[in-house]
């Protein structure tokens, strides 16, 4: 009971922060959910799941403070345990272990110091190699201690050593890792595209998985949904996206793909990039209930489609890249399958559409006339007959309008031009002030006229001296 | 005397380099009797005017009207009959004729225009026929025009000078180069050739007189309700051309009706057009702020606080003249929310409809299904709502509206295209006066020669290609050390 009410207080305060609540219980295992990652990324996702999900939050929170604790980074540790001190007071975790925090900030110390000295001797000896790897060295320790700012100017420092295309790469790779911890989407497309320019079209295919995934990654966290998911339906060669689980698993990329797909692909391009693409479908096989939803849509059962993603929503909005881009892709997706349950016919009644697509509780009446209104769905409601009526076209009706239109948008426009050459040639612009004139440093009416005619006359004489 | 002022002036077949002589002339012996006998005219002007027909004697008959009427009425005719003769010269004059005697003809008209002679509405109509008998293009704007516009609107007699104040005014006197007309009594002359300060048909414009105009038609058209053509003529105003960024008074309190009127006719806050200058465009969005809010609320679906809005606001509106505008748009709220429904249903029940608008007045919905049939039923017949009000078997009445391409047949898009066509010719001959009048300025002259120099120079451009090679060397470079 106690415990409840503790979890009330964690999750009111979570909400105030305007946090995402998951009330239902997902479908995941939360040890099984995590074996699958390794890295930093392993606690950024256990703490998610700890903040959000009301069935996990425990657990979740438990998970992560053990994790912090087996790493280096203190401030981790201690997002995690004000987390947990509300949520679970009662328990062991709840508890602040002082002495883990003053061992490893002392270790951390001495190490960077270490680190930092080691470089400093490279430098003096001005062994490129060496001075890079001491860079990369202290990097990897600045990330890991979560110093993420220093971990990138460190990381950024390595590039005047790089004297090979897998250097640069390499410091390519660091300074990624580092952007997604951050959320900084543009800079990693950015450091992506730099790293691809200077790549033989080999070495690309060799890291392509690496690449989709990550420009995916950060085209879906800058709401670029289409582009995001042609990115991950390209990944290509599963057994090398494999040994990227410190940022995503095999998992991950069949939902974000089919997913994005889904939202963003028509028919036709569903069919052909999504189930026809024999290199995707390996991962299609990972989550078999993405590729059914696809296959739903494709074959036009809608409402099926739409019930294994309500199905799996607690799931998605426990993934750290998805959750902010759930209810939007969530509601296009849903939208597309009314539109495209619609294009067939020239009418349906009312009820025949909201049996197949209205959630309980809610106006489907209501939903329709948004999307009317907003232009995605081409037809008019009728609620005397109870229809939706699509809007027949008349193209000659419409050229002979647009005919109309532009003889009279010309009518109007040729006569304003006219009217605006005789009034700046009858000299009748109103003027800006005598002070405004003198401040523009030219004499007390300059003519536009002579200034034109000074530039006219530098002109040729500049393209003279340049023969 | 009487044969002099009895001269046949009518041009006939006559050429019109004799004509001009013949004229010039008469013009010249009638100044001289003017200058020595305009004690006679005064004394026998009954006879005078009796004696001569306006129409062909047209130069005579203004000079003994003239001596009689300005510069006060000093004459012993009845001041009936005086006012009868006016009236009937203005109707009736040679056009052609007058033009030799302009400055004549301007004092005339402006007695006409502005003195309380003539009663407004008599004043007004007589004097619109005048001036588009001199002008029948109608498209220079002349001195005449704004004491026009202001009689008309003063008094109220907005009827009469929709003549004039309809044609779109595309001259202005003062305009740079003016060709000098070989014979001022050319028909084919455009207006902008013989109407100037030189023939005295016209004073010296400011750009704050051009402003009036426009403003006061926007004004007479308000008054008739007629939204779409005083937010043209509002429009005028908001994009007039400026100068280093020059903004007048006028202009931003045009905004402000610019904005109102908008809303009126077309439903929303359209953007001021493209060419209006960024200095005023910035004024504008700092002095009008109380309409541009309204202009928001005005597309939303909440009338109370649109409502509200207004009434917040309402000094500002009483400051700037505009209550009754306002009050205007909120009255018409009610009726865009309608005509917003079009774009999601085809046919829907009245009372759905009184449930889903409400009116911006009160704040309220209509209070029965009753008030909503009348509001469709005006709507319907003030044309701005293409529907039928139907009744269902059980009784409901709904609304149907009808698609766009059942409202106009072939036949009407026929004549459409075929009077927009004509009016695309009529264009002709102003675009024909703007290139002379342009195309042999000194300024046109001396840039044509610039651009035919440049044109030999340019052949093989080596600034061009110099440039691209440059980059070129560029991108080989230096992207590693950069990257």
């Amino acid at each position: 009971m106690a415990s409840d009410q503790h979890l009330l207080t964690y999750f009111t305060t979570m909400d105030n922060q305007g946090g995402i609540i998951v009330r239902d219980a997902p479908k995941l295992d939360l040890d099984l959910y995590i074996s699958n990652y390794q890295g930093r990324t392993r606690f950024e996702r256990l703490l998610l799941i700890g903040q959000c999900s009301v069935p996990l939050c425990v657990d979740a929170l438990k998970a992560a403070i053990a994790e912090a604790k087996s790493g280096k980074d203190i401030e981790r540790y201690r997002d995690a345990w004000e987390c947990i001190r509300i949520a679970a007071p009662n328990e062991p975790e709840a508890i602040f272990d002082q002495a883990w925090v003053t061992a490893t900030e002392k270790a951390n110390k001495a190490e960077t110091h270490r680190l930092e000295a080691e470089l400093k001797g490279y430098k003096n000896n001005l062994v490129k190699e060496s001075i890079r790897i001491g860079h990369r060295d202290l990097g990897e320790h600045l990330e890991s201690i979560g110093d993420l700012n220093a971990a990138s100017e460190t990381y950024i420092k390595m590039r005047p050593d790089a004297s090979t295309q897998a250097h640069i790469q390499d410091v390519g790779k660091h300074i990624i890792s580092i952007m997604l911890q951050k959320g900084d989407w543009a800079g990693v497309s950015g450091n992506v595209n730099k790293v691809l320019i200077n790549m033989s079209s080999e070495q690309q295919n060799a890291d392509q998985p690496y690449h989709k995934i990550v420009s995916g990654i950060a085209l879906l966290g800058s709401g670029k949904f289409y582009e995001a998911a042609k990115c991950f339906l390209e990944t290509g060669d599963s057994t090398v996206a494999q040994q990227y689980n410190n940022i995503i698993n095999l998992n991950d990329i069949a939902t974000y793909g089919g997913i994005l797909a889904l939202a963003s692909m028509d028919r036709l391009e569903l069919q052909s990039r999504v189930l026809d693409n024999s290199s995707f479908r390996t991962y299609l096989e990972l989550e078999p209930h993405v590729r059914k939803a696809v296959t739903m849509f494709v074959n036009g059962r809608y409402s099926s489609c739409l019930e294994i993603l309500e199905s799996y929503r607690a799931d998605y909005l426990l993934d750290i890249y998805l959750q902010k881009h759930v209810s939007a892709l969530f509601s296009m997706i849903r939208s597309k399958c009314i539109i495209q349950y619609f294009v067939p016919f020239s009418c349906v009644t009312l009820d025949t559409m909201s049996a197949a697509f209205a959630k309980p509780g809610e106006s489907f009446e209501a939903e329709l006339v948004s999307m009317v209104k907003s232009g995605a769905l081409n037809a008019r409601i009728n609620t005397i007959d109870r229809l939706l009526v699509a809007v027949s076209v008349n193209p000659r009706a419409a050229m002979q309008k647009k005919a109309l239109d532009a003889a009279k948008n010309y009518e109007k426009e040729a006569l304003e031009r006219i009217r605006r050459m005789s009034l700046a040639s009858a000299g009748l612009e109103v003027k800006g002030s005598h002070k405004a004139s003198a401040l523009g440093g030219s004499g007390s009416l300059p003519g536009v006229g002579d200034i034109w005619y000074d530039n006219s006359r530098t002109q040729p004489a500049s393209g003279e001296s340049v023969a | 005397m009487d044969k002099l002022l009895k001269t046949d002036l009518t041009q006939g077949l006559l050429d019109n380099a004799v004509y001009d002589t013949v004229v010039k002339n008469h013009v010249q012996k009638l100044s001289d009797l003017l200058k020595k006998n305009s004690a006679d005219i005064i004394i026998h002007g009954q006879y005078f005017l009796e004696l001569l027909n306006p129409s062909i004697n047209s130069l005579s008959y203004l000079a003994v009207l003239h001596t009689l009427l300005i510069p006060g009425v000093a004459t012993t005719i009845p001041r009936e009959t005086l006012l009868e003769k006016l009236v009937l010269f203005l109707l009736t004059f040679d056009p052609v004729q007058c033009r030799y005697a302009g400055h004549y003809l301007q004092e005339v008209f402006h007695l006409a225009g502005s003195s309380d002679l003539l009663p407004p509405s008599a004043g007004v109509e007589v004097l619109a026929i005048a001036i588009l008998r001199l002008d029948p293009t109608g498209s220079m704007l002349t001195t005449s025009h704004i004491y026009l516009a202001r009689l008309a609107y003063n008094t109220n007699t907005i009827e009469p000078a929709l003549q004039v104040i309809e044609k779109s005014i595309v001259f202005f006197p003062g305009m740079a180069n003016p060709t000098e007309p070989r014979y001022l009594c050319d028909r084919d002359l455009p207006p902008s050739a013989y109407i100037s300060k030189e023939t005295g048909l016209t004073g010296i414009l400011k750009s704050t007189n051009v402003m009036e105009y426009d403003m006061l038609c926007g004004l007479m058209y308000c008054s008739r309700r007629d939204w779409a053509k005083a937010h043209v003529a509002f429009e005028r105003i908001v994009s007039f051309p400026t100068r280093e960024g020059g903004v007048s008074k006028v202009m931003v309190e045009a905004y402000k009706k610019w904005v109102l009127v908008g809303l009126l006719s077309q439903g929303r806050l359209a953007d001021p057009p493209g060419y209006t200058s960024a200095s005023a465009t910035k004024y504008y969005g700092s002095l009008a702020k109380a309409y541009t809010t309204l202009a928001v609320l005005f597309v939303a679906d909440d009338a109370q606080e649109l409502k509200a809005e207004a009434e917040k606001s309402a000094s500002v509106w009483a400051d700037d003249g505009n209550t009754s505008l306002v009050r205007e748009v909120l009255a018409a709220y009610q009726k865009w929310r309608v005509l917003g429904l079009e774009r999601v249903y085809s046919k829907i029940s009245l009372p759905e409809i009184r449930r889903q608008t409400t009116s911006a007045e009160t704040g309220q919905p209509l209070a029965g299904d009753d008030d909503v049939e009348m509001l469709l039923q005006n709507m319907i017949i003030s044309g701005m709502l293409s529907g039928v009000i139907e009744k269902n078997d059980d009784g409901t009445a709904f609304l149907t509206f009808l698609s766009p391409s059942a409202r106009m047949s072939e036949q009407d898009v026929a004549r459409e295209l075929a009077a927009s066509a004509g009016r695309l010719k009529q264009l002709q001959p102003l675009f024909k006066a703007t290139r002379d009048r342009l195309g042999t300025s000194k300024e046109y002259v001396r840039y044509a020669i610039k651009e035919k120099r440049a044109e030999k120079n340019n052949e093989p451009d080596p600034t061009f290609s110099f440039d691209v090679q440059v980059d070129d060397e560029d991108l080989m470079g230096g992207v590693i050390a950069t990257g």
